[in-house]
C-alpha cells in the first residue's frame, strides 16, 4: 500500500498542533494530524456537572486510589488522559536529578484540563538578556507577536481588564466575572503591601462567540466543558478544523522519527500504529512538530540520518538543551473573617477571578533574584470531595462539635501560589537514555535538572509575600500548599507542567535550532509549534503564547507553501 | 450476608498467593464468583452503576458485626443534629464497604481496626464496641482523640525555618489507644467524606455550586460580613 501524502504532517494534537491544523485547513491545505492517544468525546468523557455521590466511590476513585495518592492527577473529575507516569512509557533521570514529565495523550492534549491562565509575554519578557544580562533574548519583539496574540485571543476568548501594566500587556478581552469575597480581602491586603490584584485572564468566554455558549459559571473547567465555553484545542481548534474536510486525523499514532530525503529535507514521519503495533508512514511537503516540548525534542533526537547523525536539524547540538519549568511555591492559610460567611456560589468561571501580575518588574535593585512571578489564588466554598475537612475533623475529634466546626470553617481556606520565571541553565536538559526504550521500541528521554539560586531565592520571596498577604488579611498560615510536591520549599521540576525550551528559536544557527518563524535553520520544511521553541520561560503560563506563535508559524508556512519555497 | 472470607489476609501475602488463596477459599465455600481484583474494567462498571446510599447497596466485604460496628461509628463521628442526618444515614458504612471490597489495604485497616476496637472495648467494659452503651462507646472514642492530641509534633519534614506548626499531627502517645489511631483516622476521614459528599451533607454546609447562571453574582451581604470582621473594616 502506498504511503499517504499530505501537504503538511502535524505531529501532536494539543494547543500548538490544534492551532496549526485549524489555520492551515482553513486555507485549503491538506493536513495529516497525528495524535499519540485516542479521540476525545466530550459527551462521554467529560464529567461536567456530576456530583461525588453519583459514584459509589464518592470521587475517591475505584479502590480508593485518591486516598493513596495514586488516583487521577488533579482529582477524579478532571478530564485528563495521562499523568506523570504512563504505563509502558518510562523516562529516566540522571543520578542526583529529577524531573516529572507530564504527558496527556489524547486529542486536545493538556488543553482539555489545563488551568487556562492566559497571559501575554511582554517586551520585558522577550528581551530579558538586554535588561539584566542573564540568559538570552528572543529573536522576536512584542511588536512581532502582538498581532498574533490579538488573533489568538479573539478566536479563543480570554477574559480580562485593560490595566496598562508593562509586565502584563493588555489584550482583546471578554468581560471578567466579579471578584469573590476572599479575593476582595486579598486585594485589600495587596493594597497594603503594594501587590496589585487585577481581573484574571483566562481562556473562558463570557459572551457567545463562534457558536460557543457563554460561560455558565459552574466552575468546572478542569473537567472539560460541554458548552465549549472555555478553550480546548479539541473543541475549539480540531473539531472545527475537521469539518473543513482538509484534516485527516490519525489517533493512537506514536511518531518515532522524521525521515529525510536525499536533499536533507523532511519527507514525512514514521509512526507506530498503537492498535496494530505496526510501523507506518505519513508523507508531506512539510512537517510540523507540536508533540509537546520534551516529546518534540525526543523525536528530533531520535530522527538520525546520514545528514543528521545527532538528530534532525541538530547541528547546533542544542536540541534538548535549556529545559525549563516554572518556579512554583504555595502557602495555605485560613481567614477568620470568613467564618460562618453567608453562603453563595463561589464556583465562578473555574479559577480565581483575580490574580496579581508581577509587580516588581522595575524593582530588581531591591531584590536578590532576577525576573519575577505572578500570584494565583484559591479559596471559596468548593464542592466537598474526598479528603475535605480533615483539618476540622482532627481539631474537633468527632461528634456534634465536628459538624459545628465544619460549618464554621467551610470556605475559610485561602491558597496562594507563585508561578515564576526560571532562568535557562546548562544543567537542565534532556537527552536520550542509552539503555531504555518504551513499549513502542522508541528510545526514551533522560532528564537532567537543576534549579539555581535564582529560583530558590525567588521561591523564598514568594513565601514571605504570601505569608504577609495572608497575615495582612487577619489570617493564619497553615502550611505549604502541596506537601508531596513542594516538600523542599520549591515545586518538583516538571510538576507545574510548564516545561518549555528544548528546541529554541534564535537568530543564529549556532545558538538556536529554529529561526524566528520556528522553522528549523537546517531543514527548511521542518517547523515546530509547541513550548519547545521558547527561549525563556517567563512567569506567564505558556499556552496562549504557544497558540499565538503556532498561528504565526502557520501563516508563514502557508505562504512558503504557496510560493513553492517549501 | 455473605462475605469473602480470606480477603482480610491479602495484605500478608504476595498478590499471586492472595489471588490463589481467594480462589481456593471461594471454591471451598462453593461460591462461583469471587473478587477478581485484576479485572479493573469490571470493577469500574460496577462502581459507576451502584451508588453507596443506604438501602440501595449490597454489602460486599464486611460481615454483619463489622458492618454494624461501622454503622455505630458513623453515627458517633457524624451524629444527626439540627443541620442534618448522621454519617450512617449518609451511606458512610456502604462507602467504606465498597472501597474495602476493592482494596486489601483498606480491608486490613478496617477489619483489624474493628477487632482492635472490640478488644479495647471488652477490656474496658466487658463487651464488644457495638454492644456497649453510648457513654462507654464515647469514652473509648475520647481516649482515641486524647491519644491523637497527645503529641502534636509536625511530621512534614519541611524544615525551611517557618510554619513548623502544621496541623498535620504525628502521634507519640504512650496510651495503648494509639494502636487504634490509624483505624480511627481512616474511619473518621471516610465517614466525614461520605457525609459531606452526600446530598444531606451538601445541604448541611450550604454548598450552592455545581449550578448554571447567566450572570455571576457575589452578594453584598457576604462582602459586608467578611469586611466587617476583617482588618479592613474601615476601608
Amino acid at each position: 500500500m502506498a504511503d499517504s501524502t499530505y501537504d503538511v504532517v502535524v505531529v501532536g494534537a494539543g494547543a500548538g498542533g490544534g492551532t496549526m491544523a485549524r489555520v492551515l485547513a482553513g486555507k485549503g491545505i491538506k493536513v495529516a494530524l497525528l495524535e499519540a492517544g485516542p479521540m476525545i468525546d466530550p459527551q462521554k468523557d467529560f464529567k461536567t456537572h456530576k456530583w461525588p455521590h453519583d459514584y459509589g466511590h464518592r470521587a475517591a476513585e475505584p479502590s480508593g486510589k485518591a486516598y493513596f495518592g495514586t488516583g487521577t492527577a488533579f482529582g477524579f473529575f478532571t478530564t485528563v488522559s495521562g499523568g506523570w507516569q504512563l504505563e509502558g512509557e518510562p523516562y529516566t533521570s540522571a543520578p542526583g536529578t529529577s524531573f516529572d514529565w507530564f504527558r496527556s495523550r489524547v486529542v486536545g492534549g493538556r488543553t482539555n484540563h489545563y488551568g487556562r491562565m492566559s497571559f501575554r509575554f511582554s517586551e520585558i519578557d522577550l528581551k530579558p538578556y538586554s535588561r539584566d544580562g542573564i540568559g538570552w533574548d528572543w529573536p522576536i519583539s512584542y511588536e512581532d507577536i502582538a498581532p498574533w496574540y490579538d488573533r489568538a485571543e479573539e478566536y479563543i476568548g480570554v477574559t480580562g481588564t485593560v490595566e496598562g501594566i508593562p509586565s502584563a500587556p493588555d489584550g482583546k478581552f471578554h468581560e471578567p466575572p466579579r471578584p469573590k469575597v476572599h479575593e476582595l480581602l486579598m486585594r485589600e491586603a495587596g493594597k497594603k503591601l503594594g501587590v496589585p490584584f487585577i481581573a484574571n485572564r483566562r481562556a473562558v468566554i463570557t459572551r457567545s462567540i463562534n457558536g460557543r455558549q457563554a460561560c455558565h459559571y459552574c466552575g468546572q473547567c478542569g473537567r472539560g466543558c460541554l458548552t465549549e465555553s472555555n478553550y480546548s484545542a479539541s473543541q475549539v481548534d480540531i473539531f472545527p478544523a475537521m469539518k473543513t474536510g482538509n484534516v485527516t486525523l490519525f489517533t493512537e499514532a506514536m511518531v518515532r522519527e522524521v525521515e529525510v530525503d536525499a536533499n536533507g529535507l523532511a519527507r514525512g514521519v514514521v509512526y507506530i500504529d498503537k492498535n496494530a503495533r505496526t510501523e507506518k508512514r505519513v508523507l508531506g511537503r512539510a512537517v510540523v512538530l507540536s508533540a509537546s516540548s520534551c516529546e518534540t525534542a525526543r523525536l528530533m533526537l531520535n530522527s538520525r540520518s546520514k545528514a543528521f547523525p545527532d538528530g534532525i536539524a541538530n547541528g547546533s547540538g542544542l536540541v534538548g538543551r535549556y529545559l525549563m519549568d516554572t518556579v512554583g511555591f504555595s502557602l495555605r492559610g485560613t481567614l477568620p473573617a470568613l467564618e460562618n460567611l453567608p453562603r453563595y456560589d463561589t464556583d465562578g468561571f473555574g479559577g480565581a477571578h483575580l490574580y496579581a501580575p508581577w509587580w516588581l518588574w522595575d524593582g530588581h535593585d531591591k531584590l536578590d533574584f532576577p525576573r519575577g512571578y505572578h500570584i494565583e489564588m484559591g479559596g471559596g466554598f468548593s464542592m466537598p470531595g474526598p479528603g475535605g475537612f480533615g483539618r476540622e475533623a482532627r481539631a474537633a475529634g468527632y461528634g456534634k462539635e465536628l459538624k459545628r466546626m465544619v460549618r464554621e470553617q467551610y470556605g475559610c481556606g485561602i491558597g496562594l501560589s507563585g508561578r515564576g520565571e526560571m532562568i535557562p541553565n546548562n544543567q537542565s536538559y534532556m537527552d536520550l537514555d542509552p539503555d531504555v526504550v518504551d513499549r513502542w521500541g522508541i528510545p526514551v528521554p533522560r532528564f537532567h535538572f537543576s534549579f539555581s539560586d535564582y529560583e530558590w531565592k525567588q521561591a523564598r520571596h514568594m513565601e514571605r509575600t504570601f505569608r504577609d498577604l495572608i497575615e495582612a488579611a487577619g489570617g493564619k498560615v497553615l502550611g505549604i500548599g502541596n506537601l508531596a510536591r513542594e516538600r523542599e520549599g520549591i515545586a518538583v521540576p516538571g510538576s507545574i507542567i510548564h516545561e518549555v525550551g528544548t528546541v529554541r528559536m534564535g537568530s543564529s544557527p549556532q545558538s538556536s535550532v529554529l529561526n524566528e518563524y520556528c522553522q528549523a535553520h537546517e531543514v527548511r520544511n521542518l517547523f515546530v509549534a509547541d513550548g519547545s521553541t521558547f527561549v525563556s520561560n517567563p512567569d506567564k503560563n505558556p499556552t496562549l503564547t504557544i497558540n499565538a506563535l503556532s498561528w504565526r508559524t502557520a501563516e508563514y508556512l502557508a505562504e512558503e507553501l504557496r510560493k513553492g519555497n517549501v | 450476608m455473605s462475605s469473602a472470607n480470606g480477603f482480610v489476609s491479602i495484605d500478608n501475602l504476595s498478590r499471586r498467593d492472595a489471588v490463589r488463596r481467594i480462589a481456593l477459599a471461594l471454591t471451598a465455600a462453593g461460591l462461583g464468583r469471587g473478587i477478581d481484583s485484576a479485572s479493573a474494567a469490571e470493577v469500574h462498571e460496577e462502581i459507576e452503576g451502584e451508588r453507596t446510599f443506604r438501602g440501595e447497596y449490597t454489602v460486599k466485604y464486611f460481615n454483619e458485626h463489622e458492618f454494624r460496628t461501622l454503622e455505630r461509628l458513623s453515627e458517633l463521628i457524624v451524629p444527626a443534629d439540627e443541620g442534618g442526618p448522621s454519617g450512617r444515614d449518609a451511606g458512610a458504612p456502604e462507602f467504606i464497604d465498597l472501597l474495602s471490597s476493592q482494596n486489601s489495604e483498606l480491608a486490613r485497616i478496617f477489619s483489624g481496626g474493628i477487632l482492635w476496637l472490640d478488644n479495647a472495648s471488652d477490656e474496658r467494659h466487658g463487651k464488644r464496641f457495638a454492644e456497649a452503651a453510648e457513654p462507654e462507646q464515647t469514652a473509648l472514642l475520647d481516649a482515641l482523640v486524647d491519644a491523637e492530641r497527645h503529641d502534636t509534633a509536625d511530621d512534614t519534614n519541611w524544615d525551611t525555618r517557618e510554619y513548623r506548626r502544621f496541623e498535620v499531627f504525628g502521634v507519640k502517645s504512650p496510651s495503648d489507644a494509639r494502636r487504634g489511631l490509624n483505624f480511627f483516622a481512616w474511619t473518621r476521614k471516610m465517614v466525614v467524606d461520605a457525609y459531606y459528599t452526600s446530598p444531606a451533607g451538601i445541604k448541611d454546609i450550604g454548598f450552592m455550586g455545581n449550578a448554571s447562571h447567566t450572570e455571576y453574582e457575589v452578594p453584598q451581604e457576604a462582602i459586608d460580613y467578611a469586611f466587617g470582621r476583617s482588618p479592613f473594616r474601615d476601608a
